[in-house]
């Protein structure tokens, strides 16, 4: 009797399972097949490279092309460094902010309300509004409140004593954020304000189930705030943390519409960037990327797994 | 003692002080963005008009006009609240056998599932495009949104549920088998009520997922599915031209979600846990 009753509950886990399966295997198969066959979309010299077909065969020599590419590395290197600093700056703001709010004071209900909405706001409108009215060089706020600093000092030169001291301070150039050198940190700093309500939000519900009696101990003990929150608060939230990291990194390493925005992958082509740039023309060439990527996700991918996934099951 | 009360009495103002600064600070660009939508586009880009200018409503009555809004906009709420309704629908079930019948495998299956959420989405783009198109001719229509963003937010929304699930006391299912309810009605008049919860704060989370997504629903869609994603990057306007209508149009594509979530915040403080709170 209790067979049958069991299997139908496991059962249950099937269409869930064959939907991911399928969602999974069936791209991913097309693009290990277009990965080694030569396949663009348009040429004139060439017209039967224009559909798939076994007959086009070009063994490894889309992965040699993409791997001597020269933004390959590159891009690579830079998804890395995008999802690394995005991380940093969001569990380390988040705590921060977390700690912050979990005290009670007044307003405290608005000041959360306040804090998590750019959470809600979507990945296009943030870039757009970031890059245009806060950002730009001249018609942001990033221009406007250099030329006000510009024009502060100015004034203060007329000042007797100080003014000469005033006199050697240098013209100051608002930073263009669309350059190939600075697009990067355009991107980091909005995809970090974005998530750090993120982090925010799961170590502020962390924090409330954390061990009070332990803490008031620990200050009959003698100890300081920064050294419970060191030792007592830091360990409580490891967990969170490990979480934190793990959903950014699903979210961050496919980045694309804040990049395109930006600059067009200008100076800051992450591997999906790449790989969409690839795939203007040469399919063939960006399912290799793919499959580069597919790689790269999933080494991260058994690296976070194994740091979440130990204490999911107890 | 007379410093340990004057330390307290210190933080006690500066403390909320600190935070309400870092809160409006962290809003300021929504507040921004918001404020400047009242503008027109000539005195959004004018200095002398930065904080003293006249408000018009000009933007927002001429959005339909601009930008054909409503359409996306519908299209977003039908595709964000079918596909979440689709991912509970599959996912219930899913995160209910795992939480009370799980097997040595359970482990392994729920961190495939999240594995594949790490497929970038770059790399598997023209085969969709291509199947979409050439063989399903299921390209551009709600359906294939809704089945992708389902997808996409599947195995997140089977991990919460399941941390949520795995909280309630296995001997309360039990006594239901005892007592010959079905395995529906375990579900339906046991499991959902007792983590209504939960179930709540993933239907949102995974709703703002939807709403926000970025990618598939700008590759697979031209303009019959196309969302308020696609509306916002592809209308982005060159430097300086249109501020004040993009800042309109970008106000009323967040609006919905950002009230929404304003409306469940106490829901998601407590919800969001992915399993992270013992």
């Amino acid at each position: 009797m209790s067979a049958s009753k069991r299997t139908l509950p496991k059962l249950l886990q099937t269409p869930a399972v064959i939907l991911l399966l399928i969602w999974m295997l069936v791209p991913l198969g097309m693009t290990l097949y277009f990965s080694f066959i030569r396949y663009v979309l348009n040429s004139t010299r060439r017209p039967e490279w224009t559909s798939p077909s076994l007959s086009n065969w070009r063994g490894f020599g889309n992965y040699e092309f993409v791997m001597n590419s020269k933004d390959f590395i590159f891009a690579i290197q830079n998804s890395v460094i995008i999802v690394t600093c995005i991380l940093l700056i969001t569990v380390i703001l988040g705590l921060g902010i977390a700690v912050l709010v979990n005290k009670k004071f007044p307003g405290q209900g608005i000041v959360r309300v306040l804090l998590i909405s750019p959470f809600f706001v979507m990945p296009a409108v943030n870039a757009v509004l970031w890059i245009n009215m806060i950002l730009d060089p001249v018609l942001g706020l990033n221009g406007l409140a250099v030329n006000g600093i510009n024009n502060i000092v100015d004034g203060l030169r007329d000042f007797p004593v100080l003014g000469s001291f005033f006199s050697l301070w240098p013209e100051l150039e608002p930073i263009s954020f669309r350059a190939t050198q600075t697009s990067k940190y355009a991107v980091i700093m909005m995809v970090a304000w974005q998530w750090t309500p993120f982090a925010v939000l799961i170590f502020m519900t962390s924090l409330q189930s954390e061990d009070e009696s332990q803490k008031e101990a620990a200050t009959l003990d003698g100890a300081g705030a920064w050294s419970k929150f060191i030792n007592l608060t830091v360990p409580h939230l490891a967990r969170p943390i490990a979480i934190v990291i793990m959903i950014q990194s699903i979210f961050h390493l496919s980045l694309y519409a804040e990049i395109e925005i930006v600059s067009r992958g200008n100076g800051n082509k992450n591997l999906p960037y790449l790989i969409g740039e690839f795939a203007n023309n040469n399919i063939g060439a960006a399912s290799a990327a793919g499959i580069f990527a597919v790689i790269l996700a999933n080494i991260i991918a058994i690296f976070l797994l194994r740091m979440v996934g130990k204490s999911l099951m107890d | 003692m007379a410093t340990v009360s004057q330390q307290s009495s210190f933080s006690k103002i500066a403390w909320p002080v600190v935070a309400w600064i870092v809160a409006l600070i962290f809003f300021f660009p929504i507040f921004w963005l918001v404020f400047t939508s009242f503008k027109t586009d000539q005195d959004a880009v004018n200095p002398e008009f930065l904080w003293r200018f006249t408000p018009t409503l000009e933007n927002y009555t001429n959005m339909t006009q601009n930008y054909d809004y409503w359409r996306f906009a519908t299209n977003s709420v039908i595709t964000s609240t079918f596909a979440t309704l689709f991912a509970l629908f599959v996912g219930v079930p899913c995160a209910y056998a795992m939480a009370f019948n799980p097997s040595r495998h359970t482990k392994d299956i729920l961190m495939w599932m999240l594995s594949t959420k790490m497929l970038p989405a770059a790399a598997v783009l023209y085969p969709m495009t291509f199947l979409t198109k050439n063989f399903l001719g299921i390209f551009d229509t709600h359906f294939l949104i809704i089945l992708v963003l389902c997808l996409v937010n599947l195995p997140i929304v089977i991990w919460m549920l399941f941390t949520y699930f795995k909280e309630i006391p296995k001997e309360i299912i039990e006594a239901s088998k005892m007592d010959g309810v079905t395995t529906w009605g375990e579900i339906k008049d046991i499991l959902l009520p007792l983590a209504w919860g939960g179930v709540a704060s993933t239907a949102l989370l995974c709703f703002i997922f939807c709403w926000n997504e970025a990618y598939w629903t700008v590759r697979l869609t031209t303009i019959d599915a196309a969302t308020l994603s696609k509306l916002i990057e592809g209308n982005r306007a060159p430097e300086g031209l249109f501020f004040g209508r993009l800042s309109a149009v970008s106000t009323a594509a967040i609006a919905p979600i950002v009230v929404l979530g304003w409306f469940c915040q106490k829901q998601l403080v407590q919800g969001l846990t992915f399993g992270a709170v013992k």
